[in-house]
């Protein structure tokens, strides 16, 4: 399956584009799709990251779907 | 971008200059005896959180994930509805490149006594500022760091 990855702010600089594809196996949680991307861009560990998957903040645990749209960015600070 | 909500609350995000007493007149109905409207602006000097450093900002960037940041304000009114005796609520929040002093959020709200209208603007701007995926580019004369909130959505 492929899933959408969003980037913001920090994560955005970091992986040094804001959206990319990711090919994943069938059974893959949102923590698969971080862990790959902290492989390909280290610095995004130095991080506490948060993720969201269809616009909802989730958790590493939460499954995946053919389709996804999933986001990465540091704690937000609006206002 | 724009949502709306149920009857006169609205939630907004813009790039232009944010007007505040238009945002604060939108809400206002006419069993109303207060409104409470919170001008958050672009500061100049911000001290370090962990370093006490301050630093002199030169202007400010700010970006959302908007389509989910429209999604996070809306059940923001839905809580904060459900929560205090208040009749509307507005929020709009500037994106894009700020001036010193430029107003970056306005929240209004309405309500039939003062009181609740203030406790619901303080909780509305903690909790934006908490969820809602906004994110602020501090940039000085001599660099630029992308702030990450304290809060844990």
């Amino acid at each position: 399956m492929t899933v959408q990855v969003l980037f913001f702010g920090a994560t955005a600089d970091i992986a040094g584009k804001r959206l990319i594809e990711v090919d994943l196996p069938d059974d893959s949680k949102a923590s698969d799709v971080l862990e790959r991307l902290i492989a390909d861009h280290p610095r995004l560990d130095n991080h506490r990251l948060h993720l969201s998957v269809n616009q909802e903040f989730a958790n590493g645990d939460k499954s995946l779907n053919d389709g996804d749209e999933l986001a990465i960015f540091t704690a937000v600070s609006g206002g | 971008m724009t949502g709306q909500a149920s009857n006169m609350d609205f939630f907004e995000l813009t790039t232009e200059p944010i007007d505040l007493s238009s945002v604060a007149r939108r809400v206002v109905p006419p069993e109303c005896g207060a409104t409470v409207t919170l001008d958050g602006y672009a500061r100049q000097f911000t001290k370090d959180k962990t370093t006490g450093e301050v630093h002199e900002t030169d202007h400010l960037v700010y970006e959302a994930y908007e389509p989910m940041a429209l999604k996070e304000m809306q059940k923001l009114i839905e809580r904060v509805k459900a929560e205090f005796e208040i009749s509307n609520v507005g929020i709009v929040h500037r994106l894009g490149r700020l001036e010193i002093g430029e107003t970056s959020v306005v929240i209004s709200v309405a309500a039939p006594h003062r009181k609740a209208a203030f406790a619901a603007c303080e909780w509305l701007i903690v909790e934006l500022k908490r969820t809602v995926p906004i994110f602020k580019k501090e940039v000085y004369s001599d660099g630029e760091r992308w702030i990450e909130g304290d809060g844990a959505a």
